[in-house]
C-alpha cells in the first residue's frame, strides 16, 4: 500500500509550527547575512516572476529586476525562494524575509504583516472570448445566457476579492470560481468552460499571443496597489524597503525598469508614500471567528465527505472489474488493463485531475469540477483498489475455484458466487485503509478549483490571520472523520482474525 | 457411460498419462488404486475436464473430450452429469453448509428456491448433517465436511460421481463416517469413480479395480484378483 503524505495534514501543520516561531531576521541579521531572502511563485507566471525562456534554470520578470534593486539598495545580494502563491505569506514565518510577488495592499494584510510603500499599480481586466458574450463589464450586472455568469480568478487574489464582493453584495450576477494557476482561468474561458476572466491586465498584456481567441472587454474596472510583504517582527526591515523604494522612485531606476518592461505609467500609482495611509482592518474577536468560520469550514468538510463517498465505491467497481478482467478477461485484454494500472499508479493524482480538468474540454469534453474531481480520484483509486483485489483473488485456494467448476458453474458464475465474495472479505482491511487515504487525497481537488476543507482552510487563514486557531479547527474536523473510519479499518481486521478458520 | 481411450496426458514434457485405457462399469463401482505420483489424480481431473490432455479422448455420462483446449459451453454440460468430491473438501467457506448444497442448482440447474432448499435439506439429511444446515464449514469436523462435499455435488443428481481419495485428509477415526456414505450411494446403484488406498472399502465396494503405475494401467479386473 502506497504512504500518503496528506497535503491537509502539512498544511494544517505548517500552520502549527507557525506558532511563534518566527525565523525572519530583522535588518541587522539580514545585513549580517548579506542577503534579503524573497519568496514569490514562478507559476504565477509573466511578467512579475517566470522561468527565463531562454533558460528555464533561471527565473526572471519585473519583480525578479525590483528584488535585485531593493537588496541592493540595503547592500546585499537577493536570494529567490519559491512557493505556492496563495501561501507565500507563510513563507514569512520559516525562510523568507519577504515576499515581493503581485500582493495586493489590502487593510487584511496592513493587520496582519509589514507592508512596504506601494512599488506598482495594478488595474483589474475582464476577458472574454473574442465574439462571445459578455460584451461589455455592465453585461455581469444581469444574468447571462445561462443563468450565473462563469468568472475565473485567481485565489487569493484581489481580483476574486473584488468579484467576490460584489456578486454577494448582487451588484454582479456571476458565479466566481478560483483558480491556483494565473492562466488556469484563461485555458477554461478559451476552452468554453467559463464565459470570463479577470485578473490584472498586465498579465493578459503578457500572455496575448497564447490567447489570441480571448479580448479585453471595457477598460479596467478597479485597481490597487502592490506592496513588499514582511512579517510584522521584522520593523526595522520594513522601514528598510520603504527608504529604498523611496530611493528607486526619485533616482528614475523604478521608471526605467517599467519602462523595459513595457509597465510604463505604472508608476503614476505611487502617489501614495506610505502603506500607512491605509487603516488595517480590525482585528476579529474570537467569538466573531468561530461564528463566521466554522460554518464555512464544515460545509467545506462536508465536501470532502461527498467526493470521498462518491469516489471510493466507483473506485472499488472499476477496481474490481480490472482485477477479474486481468486474471479472467480475454487474452487481449489483460496488457490493456495493466497499461491502465500502470499509467494511473505511476503518475500523479494532481496531474489526472488536470488532465480532466483542462484537457477533456479541449477536445470538447467539459466536466464540472465537482465531476471530474470525482472522476479523477475514482479513476486514480481504482488501480490502487484493483492491485488489492488481484492479490485478493489470488489468495483465494485454487480448490475453491475448481470446486466452483466442477459443479456445473461457469467461470463468471464461479467469480460471483465464490471467488469474489471470499476475495472480498481477504482485502478488508487494506480497502478500509486506502479510504482513509482517498479521504485525505480529495485536498488535492482544490488544484481545480473544488473548495475542501484544506483549501478552505487555507484561505481563511490567510484572510483572517488566525493561522493557528483555525488549523487547529480543522485538524479537529479531519479527525473526526477519520477516526470512525480508523475504528471500522480495525474491526475489519478483528472480525477477520475471528472468523478465519481453515478454508479448506 | 465412462471410456478412456489411450488417454495421454504430459506434464512439462514428460508424460504423467501414457495411453490409458478403461472401461468404467455402468452403475458399479471403479476404483483407482497404485502408488502416489502415478496418476490417479490426473486421470479424475480429466475425466471432468478440469485438465487438458494430448493424445486419445474420453466419453463420459454421454459427453465426449477431445485433444486440444475444450470449449466453455461443452464443459458446463458435462459437469452438470458428472459430480466431483476433492481430497481437501474445497466448501465455500463464506456459506452456510445449507447454502454450501443449494448454490448449484441455483445458479446452474435454477431450481427455484423453496425446491433447492427442501432437496439440500433430503440431502444433508441423507449425510447424517440435517441439524448442522445453518453452521458454517470451518465449524465442523473433517469427516462431516466431507459428507456436506459428497451431499453439494450430489445436488446436482449428477450421473458419475468422482472421488478423489475422499478419506485421506481424515483423521483415522472419520473415514469411516464418509466411506459409509459412500457405500450407501454404491449400493443405490450410482455410477462412481474412487481413487482409494483404503483396500478394505476397495474390496467391499469394487466392482472393477484398476492399478496406474507410472502413468499406466499395470492391472486392471475383480478386487479379489488384484488386491
Ligand atoms: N500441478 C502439477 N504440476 C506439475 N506436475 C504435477 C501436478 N500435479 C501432479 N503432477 C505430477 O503428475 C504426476 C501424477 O500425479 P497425480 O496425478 O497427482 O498422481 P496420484 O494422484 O496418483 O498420486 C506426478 O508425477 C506429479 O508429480
Ligand atoms: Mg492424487
Amino acid at each position: 500500500m502506497r504512504h500518503v503524505i496528506p497535503r491537509g495534514v502539512a498544511v494544517v501543520a505548517g500552520g502549527l509550527i507557525a506558532v511563534g516561531v518566527t525565523l525572519a531576521a530583522d535588518l541587522d541579521e539580514v545585513r549580517r547575512r548579506g542577503e534579503l531572502v524573497w519568496a514569490a511563485d514562478q507559476e504565477g507566471g509573466g511578467p512579475h516572476v517566470f522561468p527565463d525562456p531562454a533558460d528555464p534554470r533561471r527565473i526572471t520578470g519585473f519583480e525578479v529586476e525590483l528584488a535585485d534593486l531593493v537588496a541592493g539598495e540595503l547592500g546585499v545580494k537577493a536570494r529567490f525562494q519559491q512557493g505556492q502563491w496563495d501561501r507565500l505569506p507563510l513563507l514569512l514565518d520559516q525562510s523568507a524575509d519577504c515576499v515581493i510577488n503581485g500582493i495586493e495592499l489590502t487593510p487584511e494584510r496592513r493587520r496582519d504583516y509589514g507592508c512596504s510603500r506601494p512599488y506598482f499599480g495594478y488595474a483589474l481586466q475582464l476577458l472574454g472570448r473574442r465574439g462571445s458574450p459578455p460584451a461589455t463589464f455592465a453585461d455581469l450586472t444581469a444574468a447571462g445566457p445561462s443563468g450565473l455568469w462563469r468568472v475565473g480568478v485567481l485565489t487569493g487574489s484581489a481580483a476574486e476579492t473584488e468579484l467576490r464582493s460584489r456578486a454577494a453584495s448582487g451588484e454582479l450576477h456571476v458565479e466566481v470560481i478560483g483558480y491556483d494557476g494565473t492562466l488556469d482561468s484563461l485555458e477554461q474561458v478559451q476552452s468554453g468552460v467559463l464565459d470570463a476572466a479577470v485578473m490584472d491586465d498586465c498579465i493578459f498584456t503578457f500572455y496575448a499571443d497564447r490567447f489570441a481567441g480571448l479580448r479585453t472587454i471595457d477598460r479596467p474596472f478597479a485597481g490597487g496597489l502592490y506592496t513588499v510583504l514582511t512579517s510584522k517582527a521584522t520593523p526595522a526591515l520594513v522601514a528598510a524597503i520603504d527608504v529604498a523604494l523611496g530611493r528607486l522612485i526619485a533616482n528614475g531606476r523604478l521608471k526605467s525598469l517599467y519602462d523595459r518592461w513595457d509597465l510604463a505609467g505604472r508608476q503614476q500609482m505611487l502617489m501614495l508614500r506610505d502603506a500607512a495611509e491605509i487603516p488595517p482592518a480590525r482585528r476579529r474577536s474570537l467569538g466573531e471567528l468561530v461564528r463566521q468560520s466554522v460554518p464555512l469550514l464544515l460545509s467545506s468538510a462536508g465536501m470532502t465527505v461527498l467526493l470521498s463517498c462518491a469516489a471510493f465505491p466507483l473506485a472499488i467497481a472499476v477496481g474490481l472489474a480490472v482485477a477479474i478482467g486481468r486474471l479472467h478477461g480475454p487474452t487481449w485484454l489483460r496488457p490493456l488493463l495493466t497499461g491502465y494500472v500502470e499509467v494511473l499508479r505511476g503518475t500523479p493524482l494532481m496531474l489526472q485531475l488536470y488532465a480532466i480538468f483542462f484537457l477533456l474540454p479541449k477536445i470538447g469534453l467539459a466536466l464540472p469540477a465537482l465531476v471530474a474531481a470525482i472522476l479523477g480520484l475514482a479513476l486514480n483509486y481504482s488501480a490502487y483498489e484493483s492491485e488489492i483485489y488481484r492479490a485478493g483473488l489470488k489468495a483465494v485456494p485454487l480448490g475453491q475455484f475448481e470446486a466452483a467448476l466442477s459443479l456445473g458453474l461457469t467461470k463468471w458464475q464461479a467469480l460471483r458466487h465464490v471467488l469474489v465474495p471470499q476475495a472480498v472479505r481477504i482485502v478488508m482491511p487494506p480497502v478500509t485503509s486506502d479510504f482513509i487515504a482517498l479521504f485525505k487525497d480529495t485536498s488535492v481537488c482544490s488544484a481545480i478549483t473544488v473548495i475542501e476543507l484544506t483549501k478552505r482552510y487555507s484561505v481563511l487563514a490567510l484572510s483572517t490571520g488566525r493561522i493557528v486557531e483555525l488549523a487547529l479547527v480543522t485538524a479537529v474536523l479531519y479527525l473526526a472523520m477519520s477516526w470512525p473510519l480508523s475504528l471500522l479499518s480495525r474491526w475489519f481486521e478483528a472480525r477477520l482474525e475471528r472468523t478465519a478458520g481453515p478454508t479448506q | 457411460m465412462i471410456e478412456v481411450e489411450s488417454l495421454t496426458k504430459h506434464r512439462a514434457g514428460l508424460p504423467v498419462l501414457d495411453a490409458v485405457s478403461l472401461r468404467g462399469v455402468d452403475g458399479g463401482v471403479t476404483v483407482l488404486v497404485g502408488p502416489s505420483g502415478g496418476g490417479k489424480s490426473t486421470l479424475l481431473r480429466c475425466l471432468n475436464g478440469l485438465e487438458t490432455f494430448e493424445g486419445g479422448g474420453i466419453t463420459i455420462a454421454g459427453h465426449r473430450l477431445a485433444v486440444g483446449p475444450h470449449s466453455d459451453v461443452g464443459l458446463h454440460e458435462l459437469r452438470r452429469d458428472v459430480g466431483m468430491v476433492f481430497q481437501q473438501f474445497n466448501l465455500f467457506p463464506h456459506l452456510s453448509v445449507l447454502d454450501n448444497v443449494m448454490l448449484a442448482p441455483r445458479a446452474v440447474l435454477k431450481v427455484p428456491a423453496e425446491e433447492a432448499r427442501s432437496r439440500a435439506l433430503d440431502l444433508l439429511n441423507r449425510v447424517g448433517l440435517g441439524s448442522f444446515a445453518a453452521a458454517r464449514p470451518a465449524t465442523l469436523s473433517g469427516g462431516q465436511q466431507q459428507r456436506v462435499a459428497i451431499a453439494r455435488a450430489l445436488a446436482m443428481r449428477p450421473r458419475v460421481m468422482l472421488f478423489d481419495e475422499p478419506t485421506s485428509a481424515l483423521d483415522p477415526s472419520m473415514t469411516s463416517e464418509v466411506l459409509d456414505v459412500i457405500m450407501d450411494l454404491a449400493k443405490a446403484g450410482q455410477t462412481m469413480v474412487v481413487v482409494t488406498h483404503d483396500h478394505g472399502f476397495a474390496k467391499r465396494a469394487a466392482t472393477l479395480v484398476v492399478e496406474l503405475v507410472a502413468g499406466r494401467v499395470a492391472r486392471q479386473g475383480r478386487a479379489e484378483e488384484i488386491l
